[in-house]
Parts: structure tokens; C-alpha cells; sequence
């Protein structure tokens, strides 16, 4: 059904009676911040007429964690750490953007070696993925479809397990260092990819099977928050709920990074600019994300994975064992970390949510002077200030499943 | 239930099938606060399963909820929040400090994040950033262990 | 797909997609911002122009008129104990907003605005009027700064609890703030100091 055009449903409908609604038959209810269906501590205020919403004020901060002021207080490959928790379905997208800003701070964005930037493509597309399964996984069980939530978890089950087995750890990987990669991928990485590659596309059309067509969720999303070009740009939205409005904007192909101008994917974008467009956009994400997985997995150059600087990265382990130079080397960056030259630059990633960037601030010294996020979540939210009004209630669950925010990053 | 002093047989298998009864139903409510929130959501999904446990009811209202995973970072903002939530869950109710951001603050050492057992009584810690679905499982083996042991055994935090 | 010549995979970097189409502009800025311009300068990542605040609105408008109509950011970074201590970063996205809402994606750039505000009375206006999404990032810059923002609709705390004293982000603002809330006396005890490294 299509979203009332005016304040009230039912306008025009010859069977139904409305009596005029004053401001004493408002209701103001707070949804959240303990809420199956908000994705994380959102408070969103309402006030209803009925089901239909007059206006919607989200509530944040219940997450803040001071993210940005500990970066401060850590030095420059320490804030890795705290930075991965920021937008926690896709740390390492966080670690990314922190890492390349740093690296051009310190000038050596052209030393990174090519198998440290295939890997972090590899990795960063795998994050993608990841993090759009969850998205697909909580977005469906929202609107009724729960075992969407079964099939996409264990898929990502699986991501999870290429990523514990390459870097120690499911989530908040911390394997981005400024300089490359923290450590090399084992043996028989590329037979866990090819599994992986070989077995993604038949899940992944399954799910659109049972949901691209299917007549509830297309009840539920065809229509409901939409959004013209302008006013996403209007209204600061990156990334999917963008690109869902028909503005083919994309971080990787606008600014590219890390080599992603080499490699063959395209952009999904749809003009609907409802919360169908923005799932059909997300949907058709993981498919181009998948081919970028399988070009870095064809193209593995060999190689070092870290940036031949011992000022900046520390020697291998066998080294420190014969040499006296290697040991003093790795003293003094363990202890007192490296100094990034004075000046200030804005990075941005293509994150699973959107344009993240970050504006880091270096006065010299051995800690980011200030690291201030362009949490591309936080602007997204913002617009359900625009987008909830004169819809129902229930609307209000499937607009925050497709404007996708996650607290980590609105917060932080 | 009395029936006498010298029939205590009945008592005692009454008080173990209660105690049985209610492990084998821990429902957990829907309290994902950060990371931690993904891998609580994991431990429903079919790797992990803990339906297999009674415990795949993830109630949102704490009136129906026995067990309150505080699983993430917990910010000034939430602490009310948290305190209200705890307040409406009906007794016999457990909570399990997820992850080492709300056992003790984590990695932020800072203004914003407060571990929860300043304002929680907490029965089970869970180490880990975020702690694996293994280790929040065992976390809740942990807490069987206790119900089945009546409250008397050593496991938890608690009663150490 | 640009051509990129040589190289392997990974090794190839791009033309300066940032900097197309920006130099003219800075001269434009230049002219509309008068007598509040401070600097104007090209950097490795985008052109910027640091400015008193009684130049924004007008720079922003200039911006918006040549294509830039999406603010991506506003940030506040402190630089104390410098002077000026506030730098009020405004960062803008060219996108080209036309009948058939198509992008050019070769053809974006990027923008910055620094403003800097009184040291003591931090003001700058506010773009709320123009820019919705200025909004909430400007409500943040007053929870995390303390910079107050003329003509916003409802300039209050979005991130710290309404009753929160003091701005956390300024540089003399302690790391572990000044008390453990909720906790009368603390679990800890006071708030040890933080060690100086």
C-alpha cells in the first residue's frame, strides 16, 4: 500500500469516517532505547495520531563512548584498536579510512605494497558483505521474515571464520596497520576464499528468491520514506539510501583508494528512493562486492605486506633476534610509537553505510592530535527526522531497517 | 511444599525439578547495547544455537524475561535505562556482564563508558572484545550450573 | 574506467580526482568572504579557506551556488593551548543537482571551510537554515565544544545526558572526566590521575 499523502490515511476513502483530530488526542510514546527493532540504543520520540506519526524526534548518545578522545590519548597504531569499534558490523572499513589518512599524513600512501592493498581490498569487500548480511538478516526479521535472519547469519558465519582464521579474530580485527597489514595470510587462505566465492552467489539468490518479490515485503517497502535526489543531498545521506535515490555517488569510484580504480564492479543505484529501492541497492551491493572478492582473489600478487620503513613498521620477529639495529628499532616504536608530520587531511571510505570519513589532525607529535569521524550513519539517521512523519507507526521499524544506522558510528 | 521432616524425598525432588525446569528456560531479553549485541544475535544463529539450551526466546519486554545480557558498552546516557530495565524484570533474575567493555570498561579508559556492575549485580562475567558465542554459552552453562546447584555453588561471581 | 598506466594491481594511483574544478572557486571565496578570510590555501586532499565567522554564511552559499550542495561534516577540532583554539571544519561534496538527478562521478570535488571562532565566546551561525543535516552536528559541536551556534532551532546535548557539566572533547577536559558517575564515592575510589606518558 502506498504512504499517505497528507497527515491522514484514509483521506479520500468514501468508507472511512475521521473524526478531526486537536492536539489532545496525540500520543507521545517513546520507541526505544530498549527495543527489539531499533538496531542498537535508539530513542526515537514519537508523536502519533492514532498509528500515524506526526513527528519523530531519534534520541542518541546512549551509546557514546568517547571514542574520539581515547584516540587521542593512544598512539598513532594503537588508535587501530579503539577506532574498529566505532561502526562495529564493519571494523575494519573504520580501520581503513584511519590507517589511509595516516598513511598520507606520513606521505607513504604510494610505498604501500600491492599485496597489502589486494588484501585490504579483499578484506574491506568481505566486510561489506559481512555487514550487509546482518543488515539483511535483522531488516527481514523486522518485517516478519524470520528465518531470512538464519540463512544470513550462518553465512556470515563463514566470513567470520576466513576472518579468525587469517587475523585471530571474528570482529574488531585491528589487522589494518598504518604501513600495511599487521601480519601475513597463512597457507591454504586462497582454498578458504575460493570455498567462500564458490559458494556465496547460490545463497545469496536464495534470499533475494524468497525476498526481492515477495508480495508482504514489497507491501511493507514499496512507497514508504521516500526520498527525492535533492532531498538526500539535502539531508546529507551517503552510500546506499543515496545511491537508492538515483545519485550515483560512490566513494570507491569517485576518490578511489587503495586500488580500487582497478578493478571491474559497478555501482547499483535504483530511482525509486523508497525503503525498497534502498533493499534492492543493498542487495545488488553484495553481488558487486562479491566480484571484487573474487578479481582480488584471481590477482594475489605476492609480496611484502608492510611498507619497508623501520621507523614506521617494526622488523620481523626473526630479525630482532641477530640484530641490534632491529632491536632498537622495535623498542622505540613499541614504547614510544612513530611521529606523523603536522598537518590535517580528510579521508574518506566507502563504508557499508555510506561516505565515512575522517578528518585527522596531526600537530607532530606521537598520538593524532584529533581524529573527528564523518560518521556517515549519523547523517543517514538524521533523516527520519523528515522521513517518519505521515507514516504509520510500523513504518517507522522499516525505515530504520533501510537507513541502516549503526550506534557505534552515531555516537561513538 | 512440607509434607513432614520424615518425608523430605518429596521436597527435594520437587525443589530439583523446579531448579531444572528454570534452567532449562533461561529467556534472555533483547539488550544489545554495541559489538557485543552481534555476537549475543549469533548465539541464535544456526552455528551456535542455543535453542538446544531453552534459551532462544529473546523476550523485549523485561516482564517476561528472566536474564538480562548487558552486552556492550554501557554510556551515561543508558545507565537510567539499564536500572529501570533491571527493576521491572521479575525475580529469579540473572544478569551476564558481556564482553570486557561492560565487565570493567573495556578499552576505554574514559569520561563516557561505566562497567555495569557499579550499578548491576552481576552473577557471570564474559571476557572477551567481543567474547566469541562459545564463551557467552559457556557464560551460560555457568549460570545453569548455579540454578541447578540452588544458588550454592561456587561458579559465580556472586557467591565466590 | 580511467586508464592507469603501468603497474600492477594495487600500485597505480590516480589522477588528483580532489582538486578538478576547485581553483577557480577559491578565488571566488576569496572575494565573498572580505574581510573575515584569514587563509586561503591548497592542501594534499582538497582546497580550503579558513575564515572568521562572520564570513560562513556567505562562503556556504557561494559553495552551494557552485555545485557543492552537500555538506558532508562539520567537526570541531581544539587546538589549545594555540590561539585560535577552535577550528570549526566545514567540509562540502560537489554533486551536481539536475533535471535527471545524475552524478558525473568523475567529475566531484571537495571543499573544506575552517571558521574560527572567539576563544572565549565561541559563536558561529548557524547553517541549520540552508543545510538541514547542520542539525544535529552542530548540536554535537556544542555537546563535545561548547561552541553555540545563532539560529539554531534547539541547540542542547545529543550525546552526554542533558545535565552533563563541561564539553569532553576540549583538550582540558580530563580523559577519565572529573567524577564516576552514578557511583557515590565510586567502586574505585576517586578518579585516579592519568599517568603522563
Amino acid at each position: 500500500m502506498s504512504a499517505p499523502t497528507g497527515l491522514k490515511p484514509f483521506e479520500n476513502d468514501p468508507d472511512v469516517t475521521l473524526a478531526a483530530a486537536d492536539e489532545r488526542d496525540t500520543l507521545i510514546i517513546s520507541m526505544g532505547p530498549q527495543h527489539p527493532s531499533t538496531h542498537g540504543v535508539l530513542q526515537v520520540m514519537l508523536r502519533l495520531d492514532g498509528e500515524t506519526v506526526l513527528t519523530a524526534e531519534p534520541e542518541i548518545g546512549y551509546l557514546h563512548t568517547g571514542i574520539e578522545k581515547q584516540a587521542e590519548n593512544l598512539m598513532w597504531q594503537q588508535a587501530v584498536t579503539v577506532v574498529d569499534r566505532a561502526d562495529y558490523l564493519a571494523p575494519l572499513s573504520n580501520s581503513l579510512c584511519y590507517v589511509l589518512a595516516a598513511e598520507r599524513l606520513l606521505g607513504i600512501t604510494d610505498e604501500i605494497p600491492a599485496r597489502a592493498n589486494v588484501l585490504r581490498v579483499m578484506f574491506a569487500e568481505l566486510t561489506r558483505i559481512a555487514s550487509h548480511l546482518v543488515w539483511l538478516g535483522t531488516h527481514a526479521m523486522d518485517l516478519g521474515a524470520q528465518s531470512i535472519f538464519m540463512y544470513a547469519f550462518e553465512m556470515r558465519e563463514r566470513i567470520l571464520d576466513i576472518m579468525e582464521f587469517v587475523t585471530g579474530a571474528r570482529m574488531h580485527q585491528s589487522w589494518f596497520r598504518i604501513g600495511g597489514l599487521a601480519i601475513d595470510v597463512p597457507a591454504g587462505f586462497l582454498d578458504k576464499i575460493g570455498a567462500f566465492v564458490d559458494a556465496f552467489p547460490e545463497r545469496l539468490r536464495d534470499m533475494r528468491a524468497i525476498l526481492e518479490q515477495n508480495i508482504i515485503i514489497k507491501d511493507r517497502l514499496i512507497g514508504v520514506g521516500k526520498m527525492s535526489a535533492e532531498e538526500a543531498i539535502a539531508w546529507g545521506l551517503t552510500g546506499p539510501s543515496l545511491r537508492a535515490s538515483g545519485v550515483n555517488y560512490d566513494v570507491r569510484k569517485a576518490f578511489p583508494y587503495s586500488g580500487y580504480e582497478a578493478y571491474e564492479f559497478d555501482v547499483p543505484t535504483h530511482s525509486g528512493g523508497d525503503c525498497y529501492a534502498r533493499f534492492v541497492v543493498r542487495l545488488n551491493e553484495m553481488h558487486e562486492a562479491w566480484r571484487i572478492v573474487k578479481q582480488t582473489a584471481e590477482r594475489f600478487p605476492g609480496g611484502p605486506v608492510v611498507i619497508d620503513d623501520r621507523k614506521i613498521v617494526p622488523p620481523p620477529k626473526t630479525e630482532i633476534q641477530h640484530s641490534m639495529e632491529a632491536l632498537i628499532h622495535h623498542f622505540k616504536l613499541v614504547s614510544a610509537g612513530f611521529n606523523v608530520p603536522e598537518g590535517h587531511i580528510y579521508q574518506a571510505v566507502e563504508s557499508p553505510r555510506g561516505e565515512l570519513g575522517m578528518y585527522v589532525t596531526s600537530a607532530g607529535g606521537n598520538k593524532p592530535w584529533r581524529v573527528r569521524w564523518r560518521p556517515a550513519s549519523f547523517y543517514n539517521l538524521q533523516a527520519l527526522k523528515h522521513l517518519a512523519p505521515g507514516n504509520l507507526i510500523a513504518d517507522v521499524v522499516a525505515l530504520i531497517g533501510s537507513l541502516d544506522p549503526v550506534f557505534g558510528e552515531v555516537d561513538r | 511444599m512440607e509434607i513432614g521432616p520424615q518425608q523430605p524425598f518429596l521436597t527435594t525432588k520437587l525443589d530439583e525439578f523446579i531448579a531444572w525446569a528454570q534452567k532449562s528456560a533461561i529467556w534472555p531479553m533483547t539488550m544489545g547495547l554495541a559489538c557485543c549485541a552481534i555476537e549475543m544475535m549469533s548465539i541464535v544463529s544456526p552455528r551456535y544455537d542455543t535453542s538446544r539450551f531453552g534459551a532462544e526466546v529473546f523476550r523485549s519486554s523485561p516482564r517476561q524475561a528472566d536474564l538480562m545480557i548487558i552486552s556492550g558498552r554501557v554510556a551515561n546516557k543508558m545507565i537510567p535505562i539499564l536500572k529501570q530495565l533491571y527493576a521491572q524484570m521479575p525475580d529469579p533474575k540473572y544478569v551476564i556482564s558481556m564482553g570486557a567493555c561492560a565487565s570493567s570498561g573495556g578499552v576505554f579508559d574514559n569520561y563516557a563508558i561505566v562497567p555495569c556492575d557499579h550499578f548491576l549485580p552481576v552473577d557471570v562475567y564474559v571476557p572477551g572484545c567481543p567474547p566469541s558465542p562459545d564463551a557467552l554459552i559457556y557464560a551460560l552453562m555457568q549460570l545453569r550450573r548455579e540454578i541447578e546447584a540452588g544458588g550454592k555453588s561456587k561458579v559465580l561471581a556472586r557467591n565466590a | 574506467m580511467p586508464e592507469i598506466p603501468g603497474e600492477g594491481v594495487g600500485q597505480a594511483r590516480p589522477p588528483h580526482y580532489e582538486r578538478r574544478s576547485t581553483a577557480a572557486l577559491t578565488a571566488q571565496l576569496r572575494s565573498v568572504v572580505g574581510e573575515h578570510l584569514l587563509d586561503a590555501s591548497s592542501q594534499s586532499d582538497m582546497d580550503e579557506v579558513a575564515l572568521r565567522p562572520g564570513g560562513l554564511i556567505a562562503a556556504a552559499a557561494a559553495l552551494r551556488a557552485a555545485g557543492f550542495a552537500l555538506l558532508l561534516d562539520i567537526g570541531v577540532t581544539d587546538h589549545h593551548p594555540l590561539t585560535p583554539r577552535f577550528e570549526v571544519s566545514y567540509h562540502f561534496l560537489k554533486i551536481v543537482v539536475g533535471g535527471s538527478s545524475k552524478l558525473d562521478p568523475h567529475s566531484p570535488g571537495r571543499f573544506r571551510l575552517r571558521v574560527f571562532p572567539d576563544d572565549a565566546d565561541p559563536r558561529v551561525p548557524s547553517l541549520t537554515g540552508a543545510w538541514p543535516n547542520a542539525d544535529w552536528a552542530e548540536r554535537e559541536a556544542y555537546d563535545m565544544f561548547g561552541i553555540q551556534f545563532d539560529g539554531h532551532p534547539g541547540l542542547r546535548r545529543i550525546l552526554m545526558p542533558d545535565d552533563w557539566k563541561g564539553f569532553p572533547l576540549r583538550k582540558d577536559y580530563p580523559l577519565r572526566g572529573f567524577d564516576r558517575r552514578f557511583v557515590p564515592g565510586g567502586r574505585l575510589g576517586a578518579v585516579p590521575p592519568l599517568k603522563e606518558s
